[in-house]
């Protein structure tokens, strides 16, 4: 009843002012004084010359070839050793994980694969990784597979044990989750081509830096959902356990752990995900496997590279399926083990063991290679996927009559003039128009933040690219959000919704964006819009799953009691879900605006420009200072949009919501 | 407890096979294992996958190939991960650190092939405006290759982020009237100007050759100036400023080793150093890879069993 009462108070609030008396409206003033102050002094006021800092990018440049003098001297000192050690140690574990599985043989990797999955995970999830190992085989493609596999069985692995217990600790303690927002903000937003090289320095190439890369991008989602799952539990369920005399360790472990479990599997689902989708970068830096077939058949064999990113899709959802069912199975509160069952148990693995070694022996009796190279469908699969390219890559078909004027009229008289409004406009207009803006919305401190994060911005000489890219970033994110809440609700609120939705999501979430961006371009040929697609079919996935699982948890107390009082299904979902699950869904908003950003770099390949662009050039063209000073600038419209957008509301509620 | 003696019994067995075949040792050959690095576009994987046969097969060699990124591959070397790579396009700052001043990298000479950077229209564009061989003919022509995002202007379509290139800066020396649109990573230029080839709509873009695509679409290379006022080599690439170059240079392919390669005595060294081939056999086995989708080992393998000579050569008989 209590929770019920302010949905209750809310119905009946009389309506307020018109809304252009309100901060709505002063919003839509200064929106107006920055659109007068374009068509009124455009491109006459560029960022001066005066207040930028040229020698930056050099200065950043010898450091780095400072790291790589003293990183290649014949004694490196002990930092680099240090390094070196680390590096090794990656390379050692992802080295003997492959050659473990290659040492199987295929028959045994298989079996053991499936059983593992069997023994834990019950008989669909064990079907579902059958079937995996079949498809790679089907596709030629295994012993990649098996590479990429073992890569991303680490990273994941190092990134839980890593993230998890941090996650923990941000959870319980709102000043560490409001100093450890900002670092994680930086290694989700800074794009690895920024620090590829350094990290090449430090780590050499090889897998052990693949794996390096490879955490930084995917610790951050398992901190934030952990905590966020540990923030989600009720605060008089842990009250009653303080109460009743539990430590906080026994409260943990006992209680919030237990209750947050939900949110766990969904921070393992998007560790795996997040990890999978850095497969293609890692493979630049020796990573090896599927990342590596994906980048060599987008320049010489499109077909192969479409093949090779199916794999790793398909390798995605198994892991997360598998992962799923065996934390479902495994769940304490839901098994009731007596004595008898527990022996049967105990049977049933040690069964499974002896036919992983029955398979591992028949695998060396038959001579059974590391990997299969028997028969494989590739090459009819490639005819298939290039028949279909060839349709794509084909102007006269009757699809392309449609989309290439669609995709001219979108660029022609939307993106475009966006672009140049945002180039073109007075950078004091700028700058003090969006202070204001986020003064209005969220508050003081915000506005001073992104005004200082447009200065940096300008600063370090990027404000032309970066007006460029936040056009870009702001089409997309207001698409992202369009597209994320409602579906993420519809998640929540049926059944059937979500189980349709889910593989399409982890297909976008892990599906080499470049892969089917690429034939995309043959449809709709003209540039920016792409970019615009990869980032919103990126993004929204996650808004989609956070907002989902935000609502699901909202304690089913607060909906009866809503139901008893009479209220419809959509009355129970907007004054009592929705508001309830504010908190995740602010996370939703957060996230989809970080993996925008994330993937600005990817829109600097296929078309984008701007500071996408520069990224790329600053790896592949060795411009490293350049390369750090646009993702600074990345990082820094990242912050300042966020501080636009987070509202008032977010300084009392802990900062990593 | 029957039953599980005899699980505990095939665990065991596991074990024992898991550990023989654990200890079997590799196999070792007088040339032992060489690592090239190949790069993403298709020439590249043709001169590795010949160089990856030739010592297979000749010399008993084990290859590996590695697929790191042009600027990391240096520090792959430096640290004896990578043992050569076959074809750079240029890469000063790299030579500069790793070449001359940490002599952690070697140069093994040129590869053969000669590599031209430039502005390329359709030949059948060319054919209807020959005034287009050279720059000046585009004077005013500009408008001609409009297109949605260049609003008044004529587009110039941009190059892959990792080439060498300086087209806003000619543009802007040679006072053309073109938007520069960075249109991204190669596959996503190559789809936009063979969209507007397969329209024999007009189409100006940064290319080069070798490229296998120039077999199955027809461009010609527009003549810039070979000095002009305003044109400014960039000094940190190696250019000089004061020669107010314009035209890209022509390049030579070059091959480097890593140092501990070079020095290894390995009788794979002198196949690395000595390979040596033309625009046209490297165009060939680039053609049969990307082109007819044809393997990469069988491609070589056909392209030697042709050219046994040049082998030879290579394996300095």
């Amino acid at each position: 009843m209590a929770v019920a009462q302010p949905a209750a108070r809310a119905v009946a609030a009389p309506a307020p002012r018109p809304w252009w008396r309100g901060r709505a409206g002063l919003v839509v003033a200064v929106v107006l004084g920055i659109v007068i102050s374009y068509f009124g002094w455009r491109n006459d006021v560029p960022w001066p010359a005066s207040l930028t800092w040229n020698s930056l990018a050099a200065h950043l440049d010898s450091f780095q070839t400072w790291l790589s003098d003293h990183r290649n001297l014949p004694h490196p000192s002990i930092v680099f050793r240090a390094f070196n050690g680390l590096a090794s140690f990656l390379d050692d574990i992802v080295g003997w994980l492959t050659s473990f599985f290659f040492k199987l043989t295929w028959i045994g990797t298989t079996v053991l694969g499936v059983l593992v999955v069997l023994r834990y995970g019950g008989r669909r999830a064990a079907l579902g990784v059958a079937a995996a190992f079949a498809a790679f085989a089907a596709m030629g493609l295994w012993e990649p597979s098996v590479r990429t596999f073992a890569l991303t069985f680490a990273s994941v692995a190092l990134a839980l044990a890593i993230g998890l217990p941090l996650g923990v600790l941000a959870g319980r303690s709102d000043r560490f989750a409001r100093a450890i927002t900002p670092v994680l903000d930086a290694m989700q937003i800074i794009p690895a081509f920024a620090y590829l090289m350094p990290i090449v320095i430090l780590f050499s190439v090889g897998p052990g830096a693949a794996v390096a890369t490879t955490l930084i991008y995917a610790i951050p989602p398992a901190i934030r959902i952990t905590a966020l799952g540990i923030r989600g539990v009720q605060p008089n369920t842990v009250e009653a356990a303080t109460a009743l005399g539990a430590t906080r360790l026994q409260t943990l472990f006992k209680v919030q752990l237990p209750l947050a479990r939900r949110m766990l599997l969904l921070s393992v689902n998007q560790t795996i995900l997040f990890a999978l989708s850095m497969v293609v970068i890692a493979g630049l830096i020796g990573g090896q496997g599927l990342g590596d077939v994906v980048t060599s058949g987008l320049y010489s064999n499109p077909a192969l590279a479409l093949l090779a990113g199916v794999a790793i899709v398909i390798m995605a959802i198994a892991l997360d399926r598998a992962t799923e069912a065996m934390a479902i199975r495994t769940d304490p509160a839901h098994r009731h083990l007596t004595e008898g069952k527990k022996r049967r148990l105990r049977l049933y693995t040690l069964a499974c063991a002896a036919a992983v070694g029955l398979a591992v022996g028949l695998g060396y009796a038959f001579g059974a290679g590391s990997v299969w190279t028997g028969w494989t469908g590739q090459s009819w699969l490639l005819r298939q996927v290039q028949s279909v390219l060839d349709y794509v890559q084909n102007p006269s078909t009757f699809v392309f009559h449609i989309t290439n004027p669609i995709g001219n009229f979108i660029v022609q008289y939307g993106l475009e003039p966006l672009r140049t409004f945002f180039v073109a406009t007075p950078w004091p207009a700028m700058v003090f128009g969006l202070a204001l803006i986020a003064f209005l919305v969220s508050g003081l401190r915000p506005a001073l933040i992104v005004a200082a994060m447009l200065a940096v911005v300008g600063v370090a000489n990027e404000w032309t690219p970066a007006m460029d890219t936040l056009s870009q970033v702001l089409v997309a994110t207001v698409l992202t959000l369009a597209v994320g809440i409602p579906l993420g609700i519809w998640a929540a609120e049926s059944e059937r919704a979500r189980r349709g939705m889910r593989p399409v999501l982890d297909v976008l979430q892990t599906l080499p964006q470049l892969v089917y961006i690429i034939p995309f371009i043959y449809l709709m040929p003209v540039s920016i819009v792409p970019g615009v697609m990869a980032s919103v079919l990126y993004a929204s996935p996650v808004v989609i799953r956070l907002v989902e699982a935000g609502i699901r948890e909202v304690s089913p107390n607060s909906v009866e009691a809503a139901g008893a009082f009479g209220a419809t299904r959509a009355q129970v979902l907007l004054k009592v879900k929705i508001p309830l699950a504010r908190e995740a869904i602010m996370l939703g908003v957060n996230q989809g605006l970080i993996m925008v950003l994330a993937v600005v770099v990817i829109g600097g390949l296929v078309g984008s420009g701007a500071l996408g662009y520069d990224v790329a050039q600053g790896l592949q063209r060795s411009l490293f200072g350049q390369g750090v000073l646009a993702s600074l600038a990345i990082l820094a419209l990242g912050i300042a949009l966020d501080r636009v957008t987070q509202g008032r509301r977010r300084r009392r509620l802990g900062d990593l919501a | 407890m029957k039953v599980r003696a005899g699980g505990l019994v095939a665990a065991a067995a596991v074990v024992v096979v898991l550990v023989t075949v654990g200890s079997a040792a590799a196999r070792s050959s007088a040339c032992g294992t060489v690592t090239i690095n190949e790069q993403a576009w298709a020439g590249s994987t043709a001169n590795t996958y010949v160089v990856k046969n030739v010592l297979e097969k000749n010399l008993g060699c084990h290859v590996n190939i590695t697929k790191v990124a042009e600027v990391p591959v240096y520090q792959a070397m430096a640290d004896g991960k990578t043992d050569a790579i076959l074809e750079d396009w240029g890469h000063q700052p790299q030579w500069d650190q790793y070449v001359t001043k940490q002599k952690t990298v070697v140069r093994a000479g040129a590869n053969g092939v000669k590599g031209v950077i430039g502005w390329y229209i359709p030949t059948y564009l060319m054919k209807q405006h020959p005034e287009f061989k050279t720059w000046k003919g585009l004077k005013g022509k500009e408008t001609l290759f409009k297109s949605p995002e260049s609003g008044s202007q004529g587009m110039f379509l941009g190059g892959d982020p990792s080439y060498q290139q300086k087209d806003q800066t000619l543009i802007k020396a040679l006072g053309l009237n073109l938007k520069f649109v960075s249109v991204g990573a190669e596959p996503a230029q190559v789809a936009r100007w063979t969209q507007l080839y397969k329209q024999k709509k007009p189409v100006l873009f940064y290319w080069y050759d070798p490229q296998y695509l120039n077999a199955t679409y027809q461009v010609s290379r527009i003549q810039l100036p070979k000095r002009f006022k305003g044109c400014l080599d960039d000094e940190k690439l190696g250019g000089d400023p004061k020669k107010y170059a314009c035209e890209y240079p022509s390049y030579t392919l070059l091959k480097f080793m890593s140092k501990k390669f070079a020095s290894s005595g390995s009788p794979a060294v002198g196949v690395v150093k000595r390979f040596s081939w033309s625009n046209a056999d490297q165009n060939a086995v680039a053609k049969m890879i990307a082109g007819d989708h044809m393997n990469p080992d069988q491609a070589a393998q056909k392209w030697i069993s042709a050219n046994k000579a040049k082998v030879n050569k290579w394996l300095g008989k």
